[in-house]
């Protein structure tokens, strides 16, 4: 993969390439997506992909009102808060 | 069931002297709380048990080996966690994997180093090699760890342990930090056949909280007549090769009839497992971005420097080259080119079953073509070390139930065996591995003991 195509790559996974990440992540995604190119030598023409081995259909529920216990702890494990919600950097 | 366990509490000073030091050696636990409180009602009553770190129990942290979740305590029990301890099982420690479940070795971890209680120079395999090594230095007597494509069965194989991975669904997913969510399960390692079997059936069924979790169906129960072996197996260690040779010798004597099979699309199951796991990895390792929980970097200009720096920082190279590889097969222009093709793959290699069990009750395999290698060991690097999964990631593209079971020792080292049966067919592994060893009993790591509990 050329470092363009892998740039666009990790810009899309919100990942910053660093010094030296250039190199040593580019060399194992490329040798990665190498290796999965072999799998063009086996014939899968006409066949279904398989999404999901034992999943068949899908499931729904009523739509009943519950209460949720770990709302407060889950809120508690933000970084940083104030109150009930949640503080990040400016957006505006 | 192993009576000595259940005097653990009464015991613990005595546990504790022989524990820690222990531990000390070879790094199973990322948390580790022997006195946390014991149950007195249940089947399982009073038995401690380890948790991998990327699974749910309340009160403890839950860091799936990542400096990304280094500081995060869970409010909640998974599924599995809770129906264990609703049976009497206390849990004691959460224990080392690669970050997130990604490797062969334990050696991903960010926040630990495993070794292998049977020679401390070796891993522990992975990515639940806590869990494993923990049951094996007689820490616990069984641990949960979660399966993807082996890590529960090749770090068991690794220490000389059991290693279950069941059907897909039969164990809940409700509160495992989410990986490859189509191909992974929670799995259950421990040295005695009969507990692990109780906590399988303690844990399993299907969950209002994961909509993929199923009962298990019990029509497929029956005696095993049968055992498909692979034919012209070859890039084995030999003493991986001297152990299954000794293996379908002693099963043969055991009166199954051995039949010889073949998987066509064998040599394509790893290519299309890590096409398929890296895809969904990166799905769903996008929610961890520093600003609900998680590392967040000390200073951000804005909300997107926020999350890139939180995920640059937190993540290491592995996940980062899992994560891009993902991102990258799914791209628009690429995704028939190799996530399809996979998916495809797949397809065949469960018509490949299909097959085999048309002729076979169940299929062995060795867990792993090497044992348990050397920290740090050249020539198992992280992309060998994928090359090495094939005979373990077919189960998890097919959805069907493995069990890696102890088969002998070689060079002072334990070697394990896997067998593979149709989905729901859980008993039939569980059932030829408990005549293998009445033959061969499971051998005992050097340096551990139950003494504490005299």
């Amino acid at each position: 993969m050329d470092t363009r195509e892998l740039e666009t790559t990790a810009a899309l996974a919100q990942i910053e390439l660093r010094e030296g990440d250039l190199a040593r992540l580019g060399e194992a995604v490329s040798q990665m997506l190498a290796y999965f190119e072999t799998m063009n030598a086996l014939d899968t023409e006409g066949l279904e992909p398989t999404t999901h081995a034992l999943v068949k259909d899908n499931r729904t529920r009523p739509d009943s009102v519950a209460e949720s216990i770990l709302a407060d702890a889950l809120i508690e494990q933000a970084p940083e808060r104030e109150d009930r919600f949640v503080v990040i950097p400016n957006v505006l | 069931m192993p009576s000595d366990w259940t005097r653990f509490s009464a015991k613990l000073e005595a546990y504790k002297a022989y524990a820690l030091p222990l531990e000390k050696t070879i790094g199973s636990f990322l948390s580790f709380r022997p006195d946390s409180p014991a149950s007195s009602a249940g089947e399982l009553a009073g038995i401690p048990f380890a948790v991998k770190d990327n699974i749910a129990v309340e009160g403890f942290p839950l860091t799936c080996g990542s400096k990304m979740l280094a500081d995060v305590i869970s409010p909640y029990d998974a599924t599995v966690v809770a129906r264990i301890k609703a049976a009497g099982a206390h849990v004691i420690g959460k224990t080392n994997l690669d970050e997130f479940g990604m490797g062969s070795s334990t050696e991903n971890s960010a926040l630990g180093r495993t070794s292998n209680p049977w020679d401390a120079t070796r891993v522990a395999g992975g990515s639940s090699g806590g869990s494993a090594a923990a049951v094996a230095a007689g820490l616990v007597p069984f641990a949960l760890g979660t399966d993807t494509g082996g890590s529960v069965r090749q770090p068991a194989a690794f220490c000389g342990v059991y290693g279950l991975k069941p059907t897909y669904g039969v164990l809940s997913r409700y509160g495992l930090t989410a990986y490859a969510s189509s191909l992974e399960t929670p799995g259950i390692v421990a040295k005695d056949l009969g507990l692990l079997e109780t906590v399988f059936h303690a844990a399993k069924g299907r969950d209002p909280n994961d909509q993929t979790s199923l009962d298990a169906e019990s029509s497929t129960a029956r005696p095993v007549k049968t055992i498909a072996i692979l034919d012209g197996l070859s890039d084995l260690d030999p003493a991986v090769t001297a152990v299954y040779e000794q293996t379908i010798e002693h099963l043969k004597e055991l009166g199954y009839q051995l039949v010889a099979v073949t998987l066509p699309t064998l040599e394509y199951a790893v290519p299309a497992y890590y096409t398929i796991a890296m895809a969904e990895a990166s799905a769903n390792l996008a929610r961890f971005n520093g600003i609900r929980y998680g590392h967040r970097p000390v200073y951000a200009e804005n909300h997107e420097s926020l999350v890139r720096q939180s995920r640059t920082e937190g993540f290491g190279d592995e996940v980062k080259m899992r994560i891009m590889v993902g991102t990258y097969v799914l791209r628009s222009g690429f995704q028939d080119q190799f996530y399809t093709k996979a998916q495809k793959v797949r397809t065949l290699i469960r018509n490949d079953f299909a097959k085999v069990f048309g002729q076979a009750d169940a299929l062995l395999t060795p867990t792993f073509p090497v044992p348990a290698f050397v920290h740090g060991d050249k020539t198992m690097n992280e992309f060998q070390q994928k090359l090495a999964d094939k005979f373990t990631v077919t189960a998890n593209l097919a959805g069907i139930p493995a069990l890696s079971f102890p088969a002998g020792l070689a060079g002072g080292l334990p070697i394990g065996m896997q067998l593979a049966a149709p989905a729901f067919a859980e008993a039939r592994l569980l059932e030829v591995a408990a005549a293998f060893a009445g033959r061969v009993p499971v051998a005992d790591c050097p340096g551990t003991s139950l003494d504490w509990s005299k």
